[in-house]
């Protein structure tokens, strides 16, 4: 577990790019926390220009530039929240809690099997970095809804040494349907040793239940609603086989087996 | 900088400044230690503690609200004997005095979990939460009719000689009746207000948006309603008051103590800014400077109407 600590920090927006209809990528200048983020960790961000909406909203981190001292976020639009961002120019500030959570532990020469489903996409590229440099073979398997909701696809190609396979539910780039098909057949090909899934929950279930058939040990970022996201308020617990547990500081990666589904 | 004395006494319990954290918003304090000392502030307030830990709610147990939040936690806490090991254990040491927070199913059950801290001298002062369900009375809430409060009171009472705060539901009728049967009954403080019960909807699956269907608001929105709380019990009790609810800054904590209050708590607000206790803390300070007040006390019940 990374043990760094919290920080409070205003950051500077520096970009905030529609990608797809509903998609955006944004970069912050917050220097502190993108020093000492590691894959898998989140953001607990407050929108700015929402006075009456007064919770931050918990993003995963897509990639950091320690040399500019900035961090990427990628996001889709669901609500209010979101929404209200959407519409933050460059320029404005925000209030990052971070680094939180946990990181991802992919056992050391894992061969690994990456899962992402739509905005799932986000806390497995910093990990895919890692592995990439590490050398030891990385499939990635994404989904989304259309070719144009694939925004982290280049980004994944550009990686060294590392194979990705697309899927849309509407069959306009690579497999057509869910990307849970072309995730078993790597499964079942033998050449993984380890599985890490994120996205909508029905997805990161099955992707869960096909490791655990297949005897892979299998790790998931999952997602909750927030309050303080500092590991405080236990708005955010997850059922595990271990009782509660706080899904913001104890997770967001869960290894798949010790979690109870609904 | 002129000197402005901020210590306060809260029946009994000194605090060095009025500014303490609301119980379950800020665990223990270890959490908001990267953020600042725990030590800054005039008390902290522990999550609500039962005999032998209660599981909670199920997810989701939360909503966002205009300006404000639902919650049913459930009061999930691993119980007492962990409260001891963990929470007590980082506070130890450190120049803040502890409120426990005591939650309990039945009377008997708050009674055992003071009594299991009696011997404990890193305890200061307990508040008695008597918002739970009274499972030997059908799951009421004990905070609700006055001989609940009374008995739960008076077993609390009976067991510690220490500060006993007891924090009061707002969702009754008359809150000057409960305050007066509470501190009747042997409360040193009353503390004001808990969650207000709320609920929220999804319209499109139409479905709740908690999982217990309803919760308890906190935040800014429920401001209005904990002052008019503090200041109604300010005037029916000679006990002081913690008060609380929806304070951000230090201008709101002054509001309370003109109202009535001696000392007041910082919930909701944490989440949004995790110095948010300091800060209430400091601008407190600030404003009795600017306004030429040298001591904070002369603030407690001045408004004037
Ligand atoms: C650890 C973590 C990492 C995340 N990473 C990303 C990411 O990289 N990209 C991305 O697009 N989204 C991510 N999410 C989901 C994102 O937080 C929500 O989509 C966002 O909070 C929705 O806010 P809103 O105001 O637009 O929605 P509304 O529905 O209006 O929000 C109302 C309340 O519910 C909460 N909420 C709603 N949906 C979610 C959700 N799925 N998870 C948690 N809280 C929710 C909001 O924070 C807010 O408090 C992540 C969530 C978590 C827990
Ligand atoms: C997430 C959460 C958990 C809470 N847990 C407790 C608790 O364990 N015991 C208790 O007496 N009050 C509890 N409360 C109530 C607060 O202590 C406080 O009375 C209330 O939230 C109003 O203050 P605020 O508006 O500043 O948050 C909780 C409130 C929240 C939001
Ligand atoms: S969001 Fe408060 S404990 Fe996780």
């Amino acid at each position: 577990m990374a043990d760094s600590k919290l920080i409070e920090e205003r950051a500077l927006v520096v970009s905030n790019e529609q990608v797809d209809k509903r998609l955006y990528f944004t970069v912050l200048e917050s220097p502190q926390i993108a020093a000492a983020l590691c894959p898998g960790q989140f953001v607990h961000m407050q929108i700015p220009g929402m006075p009456d909406k007064i919770l931050r909203r918990p993003f995963s981190v897509y990639a950091t530039d320690p040399g500019s001292g900035t961090l990427k976020i990628l996001y889709q639009v669901v609500g209010s929240g979101t929404e209200v961002l959407s519409n933050v120019v460059a320029g404005a500030h925000s209030s990052l809690i971070g680094p939180v959570g946990n990181t991802w532990t992919p056992p050391a020469g894992a061969r690994a099997l990456l899962v992402g489903g739509g905005v799932g996409a986000a806390p497995l590229f910093m990990l895919a970095q890692q592995l990439s440099e590490a050398g030891s073979g990385l499939c990635v398997v994404l989904g989304a809804q259309t070719k144009d909701a694939l925004v982290a696809y280049d980004d994944y190609c550009a990686l060294p040494g590392v194979r990705v396979v697309a899927a849309t539910d509407d069959g306009s780039f690579g497999h057509a349907g869910f990307c849970t098909q072309p995730a078993q057949e790597a499964m079942d090909s033998g050449e993984f040793d380890y599985v890490a899934a994120c996205g909508p929950d029905p997805l990161i279930r099955i992707v869960a239940g096909m490791a655990a058939d297949r005897s892979l040990p299998c790790q998931v970022s999952l997602e909750r609603r927030m309050a303080c996201g500092v590991g405080a308020c236990l708005s955010c617990v997850v059922d595990t086989v271990h009782g509660k547990k706080r899904c913001c500081v104890d997770g967001p990666v869960f290894e798949a087996s010790e979690v109870v589904w609904q | 900088m002129s000197e402005v004395n901020m210590s306060v006494n809260l029946g009994g319990l000194v605090m060095k400044n009025p500014v303490t954290v609301a119980s379950g918003t800020f665990a223990a304090g270890r959490e908001y230690n990267d953020f600042f000392d725990v030590s800054m502030l005039g008390a902290v307030t522990t999550k609500g503690v039962s005999l032998n830990g209660w599981e909670g709610n199920d997810s989701p147990r939360i909503a966002e609200t205009a300006s404000g939040m639902l919650n049913s936690i459930g009061l999930q806490n691993p119980g007492v004997a962990v409260l001891r090991e963990k929470d007590l254990g980082w506070l130890e040491g450190k120049d803040v005095p502890v409120i426990v927070n005591v939650s309990g199913h039945s009377r008997q059950e708050y009674v055992d979990v003071i009594e299991a801290l009696e011997g404990d001298d890193r305890v200061d002062a307990y508040e008695v939460n008597i918002s739970c369900p009274n499972v030997d009375e059908g799951g009421m809430t004990f905070g609700t009719h006055v001989p609940s409060v009374e008995a739960v009171v008076s077993s609390c009472r009976a067991a510690t000689k220490r500060p006993l705060i007891v924090k009061l539901s707002p969702n009754v009728t008359d809150i000057a009746e409960i305050a007066r049967a509470a501190a009747d009954a042997g409360a040193d403080a009353l503390s004001l207000i808990n969650t207000l019960l709320g609920m929220a909807i999804d319209a499109r699956t139409r479905r709740p948006q908690l999982a217990r269907v309803v919760g308890g608001l906190s935040g800014p929105a429920v401001k209005p309603v904990a002052l008019r709380m503090v200041w109604q019990v300010h005037q029916a009790v000679s006990v002081p008051v913690l008060g609380m609810g929806g304070i951000s800054t230090g201008i709101d904590a002054a509001e309370f103590m003109l109202a009535g209050a001696t000392a007041v708590a910082v919930g909701t607000a944490n989440f949004v800014n995790p110095r948010a206790a300091a800060d209430v803390a400091d601008g407190l300070r600030a404003y009795c400077i600017e306004q030429g007040i040298s001591d904070v006390n002369d603030l407690i019940g001045a408004l004037e109407c």
